[in-house]
């Protein structure tokens, strides 16, 4: 017995078994985290090595060119590059996507610890990093504080962080910014010169004094009591009266050389939110947690926390990941109810039976819940791109039920019971549902296999699409006969009123536009030369839009953020950065209204952290971060606001170097736009910075390109204390005592630390500020020696001034330098193959070469791996027809459809202003699949026409007529629920924009090729046929 | 009017078929897939694995001066091949509807 059969024979098991598909799906809905893009793990590992004291230079010859030599063999490496700065070095170890990169760290573990004898002595044990979408923070917070700032990085502490902590999934919180309190003892060394002193003697006695000891236990008589010493400050005040030294019989208290102060360190960091004074609180989940969760747990705990807060502390959002994924996900839902409401709409036109359409769109929801159950199975999440997927599948569930319930309408009418008829009429198009299920297969399946970070959106797309719509096919091959011949009627003439008048005209304009139909076809299959070069000069023509149409990588959409790094001379201190901070910040506020807050950072973190090591960092750099109003509550882009502030900056003369990053930059997929990078690779610095230089100055004077930037910072000025080994060995120091000198003095000795209420804080001895401010003072330093005789720094050794190159990158084992630019509405091959003219034209000398980088390199990648997908996916659907209609020249015909897809695409695309890019190209792909079920249809119509009898141009008008209708419907529902992605309602949809549109452009003017150029060819192949039916006759004759 | 019954090896259904297009006979009734043997020699066609080829019968009534022609037809596709076996009987129709 047949599936069909079975399924009408036994409705109530077929019932229970979708009954208990959707309480499936139901329940993997209910467990299934919300996120707003699949987990992605760059396959990137990095390399921190710190040797303290080494000049860029140094390290590079060091540390990271022995550590690039041998880690060159790591397997599956794809790309190395380096960057070596004073004090460290940072190797990045790019491997192909999808590797195991658990496999990669434990070979990079072996060749570290092979590698480990051959570094210099002195070096620190390189750390290993590795990256995830977990560390980006969900939820990013600003306190603001008046009053209380002095003391905010503790009370949030107490207040925010703990409790915060206590929330299920949260991975860290951590606060950025806020002041920390420190000890400062400022030594004057004029008075510990005269009392023949010195910072570290200070420093050990602070330190020695700072102690609690037990004793041990005393016992007396039946008892035993602790006995212990408790030297521990209990103020910062008792440390004015520590006794450090005797001079002239006087006991010398650290108040007499010294001044103690309780207050907070300095600030080499300038935290601020629109202006006020503030911390930055940055919230991480686990993996695998649920941002949205995650993120209204903590808003939901803030309005309690606050109370313990006081009162001029305020809090406000910088950046919450959940409303964007809310927004994302609630416009994306919302999608799918119109794409489902027009699928309603179109059925209901054609058919005009309520209960037919009942029917028809019940399989929608079976269908797409099935995806909920893959994704559950596979631990995959709700985001983008599986609601997407889901989005894009509507448009497909349906038709198999439309062809059936179609087929079984026929045979009620013809007198049939609806028993009967469901099993007969699905009996007949079975084979040809299989068959177009197969081709939409064909083209999505392949797309589970693309590989990198096109595959991680494209895979679950591919499972997502195949998945439904072969369930769709399921259901129409047994859900749609059972319900038919359970509810289906002959037809009674309808009942009087609105809904008989509106189903009439419906009928009478479907009957008029049957008529055309056949009028048209029947000219045109008179006229098929004519035809037939109509339709290649319209293909031809069409291929001349393209350059018009312009490519790029990812279609950019506007995500709210926007983020801009701004540089002063290198050099200038924090004080003066935070001037230019303020004024910015002031500019923005009063030009922008479209700002909702700046948030902005000045200065670098803290000396030698390791989280530095991966920005741009310095007393001169200035972060700024601007949060804007959402998208559809403002007329400005975020792109037109960040070339405006462009213009703004260009206009300050402090600033001597700017990038604004539209989308915020943090890497995300979709944000931002995309790059150019000019990568000048050749050893001689000085000759690559001058190319580099040069090569900038013309990507500035192309208008389509922003923020170029050099990454090979320009030389800073840094002094060194040059010491003559000689007279050091006269006065009996070494470098390493000077060295530490001059460290304990300048930046200071921690010597202890104060504890108050469980927390620590350092005691650190240094010269007061006021003494630490001139090279004479510097060279008058005292330092003592092994025999406790002060010698003068300017008597071992003298300051001299240098010029060093702040850090030197390194890729593939070759020092480069990177000029990059941010693409501003302009095609990215057009830049490319100017900036190739243009470095042509330079003076090259031998071993320095050019190479285009960034976003380019990518694109080739992902636009190389859409071609081959798009041969395998032409080549599949092929195979599949070729093998339903046993014959290889009806696919050819019904293939002539795609050339004309494509023009399709292209006029959509143009006339939306669209680029073609990754998503509009996957777009093309999928095309392939869609467009041929027309052709299907028709085709094989006019083949069953043929062998019943009729002449050539009779079957080619009598099926043309009688497949309209079906063919439309396919379309339109198709066509329609990809509409709502079309036009981009709401957030983070806009993405998926050029995908609708070029789906919808592309079905649409394929199908209107379609419905006459298939015809026609069909006309021109079939006299073929006459001919072979001929020669088979007289074949036949013969043998008898 | 002639009922003619043809019985005879599957392989030769086309050949059948064309003889009664060309012959304008466009009524018949056809059994697929049946068995029988010859009654002087020949294999028999029984669908087994010993025997593994089938019969097929058609069963057609002719206006009675067409009943030659099929016949003489029928006798020439047979002789072409003898070991595919071929076998047509005429009686009369009595009455129809």
């Amino acid at each position: 017995m047949r599936i069909y059969e079975t399924a009408v024979k036994k409705p109530i098991t077929t019932v229970l078994i979708f009954v208990g598909v959707i309480v499936f799906g139901l329940f993997s809905v209910r467990y299934l985290p919300i996120d707003l893009y699949p987990e992605i793990d760059p396959p990137m590992v990095t390399i921190y090595t710190y040797y303290q004291g080494a000049g860029a230079l140094d390290i590079e010859t060091n540390i990271s060119r022995i550590l690039e030599d041998q880690l060159n063999t790591v397997n599956n490496l794809k790309k190395l590059s380096s960057i070596s700065r004073d004090n460290f070095s940072l190797l990045t170890l790019e491997f192909e996507w999808g590797s195991n990169l658990d496999e990669a760290t434990n070979d990079i573990r072996d060749v570290l610890g092979r590698v480990e004898s051959w570094l210099p002595d002195g070096v620190e044990k390189p750390i290993i990093f590795k990256f995830s979408t977990n560390m980006i923070p969900i939820l990013m917070m600003s306190a603001t504080a008046e009053e209380s700032y002095p003391a905010l990085a503790k009370i949030l502490d107490e207040a925010l962080v703990n409790p915060l902590n206590r929330i299920e999934g949260v991975g860290a919180v951590s606060i950025a910014g806020g002041p920390v309190r420190e000890i400062q003892v400022n030594v004057d060394p004029q008075k510990l010169e005269a009392f023949n002193l010195s910072v570290e003697q200070l420093g050990t006695l602070i330190g020695q004094e700072n102690m609690n000891l037990p004793g041990g236990v005393l016992d007396i008589g039946s008892h035993t009591y602790p006995l212990r010493v408790e030297g521990e400050y209990k103020t910062a005040e008792e440390l004015n009266q520590l006794v450090v030294g005797n001079f002239m019989g006087r006991v010398v208290k650290l108040s007499d050389v010294a001044v103690v102060k309780d207050t907070i360190a300095k600030m080499t960091f300038d935290e601020r939110a629109n202006g006020r004074t503030a911390a930055r609180i940055i919230i991480q989940k686990q993996s695998g947690a649920n941002s949205v969760e995650i993120a209204k747990a903590v808003q939901a705990m803030l309005p309690d926390l606050m109370k313990n807060l006081p009162p001029d502390v305020q809090l406000e959002t910088i950046f919450d990941t959940s409303e964007f994924i809310e927004s994302s996900i609630s416009s994306l839902s919302s999608t799918i109810l119109y794409a489902g409401i027009f699928v309603v709409l179109v059925v209901l036109f054609f058919l005009g039976r309520w209960r037919a359409t009942f029917i028809i769109i019940l399989t929608i929801p079976v269908s797409l819940i099935v995806s909920f159950i893959y994704l559950y199975a596979t631990g995959d999440t709700i985001n983008v791109i599986s609601l997407s997927s889901l989005s894009i599948a509507i448009g497909m569930v349906v038709d198999d039920a439309i062809v059936v319930l179609e087929n079984i309408t026929t045979h009620i009418e013809k007198g049939a019971s609806p028993r009967e008829a469901a099993i007969y009429g699905t009996n007949e198009v079975g084979l040809a549902v299989v068959a177009t299920t197969l081709t939409v297969v064909a083209v999505f399946f392949p797309l589970t296999l693309v590989s990198g970070l096109s595959g991680i959106m494209f895979r679950p797309l591919g499972w997502i699409v195949t998945l439904v719509v072969t369930t769709s096919t399921i259901a129409a091959l047994t859900l749609t006969p059972m319900l038919s011949s359970q509810m289906l009627r002959k037809n009674a003439p309808r009942k009087r009123g609105a809904v008989k008048w509106i189903f009439d005209g419906v009928e009478r304009f479907l009957g008029g536009l049957d008529n055309f139909y056949e009028r048209t076809l029947t000219f045109a299959v008179r006229r098929r030369v004519l035809i037939v070069v109509v339709s290649v000069v319209v293909f031809v023509g069409s291929l001349f839009l393209v350059p018009l149409v312009g490519t790029e990588f990812f279609p950019p959409s506007d995500n709210a953020q926007i983020a801009a790094t701004v540089e002063l001379q290198q050099g200038v201190n924090i004080d003066q950065t935070r001037v230019v901070a303020r004024k910015l910040e002031d500019l923005i506020l009063e030009k922008y209204p479209e700002v909702e807050l700046v948030s902005t950072s000045a200065g670098s973190a803290q000396e030698g952290n390791i989280w530095a090591a991966f920005g741009d960092n310095g007393p001169h750099v200035i972060n700024f971060y601007l949060k804007l109003t959402p998208s559809t509550e403002r007329e400005r882009d975020m792109y037109l606001l960040s070339d405006l502030l462009r213009t703004e900056m260009a206009a300050i003369p402090e600033i001597e170097d700017f990038r604004v990053d539209a989308g915020g930059g943090d890497g995300g997929m979709g944000s931002g736009a995309s790059n150019v990078e000019v990568i000048i690779s050749g050893y001689d610095l000085d000759e690559t910075d001058r190319l580099a230089n040069e090569m900038a100055e013309v990507m500035r004077g192309m208008g389509s390109l922003r923020d170029v930037d050099i990454s090979r910072k320009a030389s800073g000025v840094e002094y060194q204390l040059v010491l003559d080994r000689e007279k050091l060995g006269v006065h009996g120091l070494t470098t390493a005592q000077v060295a530490m000198a001059l460290r304990n003095r300048i930046t200071g000795m921690t010597a202890a630390q104060f504890r108050e209420d469980g927390e620590e804080y350092d005691i650190v001895v240094r010269y007061d500020e006021q003494f630490r401010e001139s090279l004479t003072e510097i060279e008058n330093i005292l330092v003592p020696n092994n025999q406790g005789v002060f010698v003068r720094f300017s008597e071992v050794g003298r300051l001299e001034e240098y010029f060093a190159p702040p850090s030197i990158e390194r890729e593939n084992r070759q020092r480069i330098v990177r000029v990059t630019g941010t693409l501003y509405e302009a095609s990215i091959r057009d830049v490319v193959a100017d900036l190739r003219d243009s470095f042509a034209q330079l003076e090259v000398p031998a071993g320095v070469v050019m190479d285009i980088g960034g976003t380019v390199e990518e694109q080739q990648e992902a636009f190389a791996d859409i071609f081959l997908l798009f041969g395998l996916v032409v080549l599949l659907v092929y195979i599949v027809m070729a093998s339903q209609f046993e014959s290889l020249r009806s696919p050819l015909i019904i293939m002539l459809t795609l050339p004309f897809a494509f023009t399709g695409v292209f006029l959509a695309l143009l006339v939306t202003g669209q680029t073609l890019n990754l998503i509009s190209l996957i777009g093309s792909v999928m095309l392939v699949g869609i467009v041929v079920k027309n052709g299907i249809v028709l085709v094989d119509y006019t083949n069953l026409m043929r062998d019943r009898g009729l002449s050539l141009i009779q079957a080619v008008v009598v099926s043309g007529k009688s497949r309209l209708r079906p063919v439309l419907m396919t379309t339109l529902t198709t066509a329609l629920a990809m509409l709502p992605l079309a036009m981009g309602i709401g957030e983070g949809s806009e993405i998926w924009q050029p995908m609708g549109i070029s789906i919808i452009g592309g079905l649409m003017f394929s199908t209107m090729i379609t419905l006459i150029l298939i015809p026609v060819v069909y006309t021109l192949f079939g006299a073929n046929r006459m001919r072979r039916e001929k020669q088979r006759a007289l074949q036949m004759e013969e043998e008898i | 009017m002639k009922t003619v019954f043809i019985a005879y090896n599957q392989a030769l259904t086309e050949k059948v078929e064309f003889v009664l297009d060309k012959l304008n006979l466009r009524g018949f009734t056809r059994w697929n897939q049946v068995q029988g043997r010859g009654s002087v020699d020949g294999e028999p066609h029984m669908g087994t694995h010993t025997w593994p080829a089938l019969n097929e019968t058609i069963l057609t009534i002719v206006p009675d001066e067409k009943v030659a022609p099929l016949l003489e037809r029928l006798r020439s596709l047979n002789s072409k091949a003898e070991m595919q076996g071929l076998r047509a009987f005429v009686w009369n129709v009595e009455d129809a509807i």
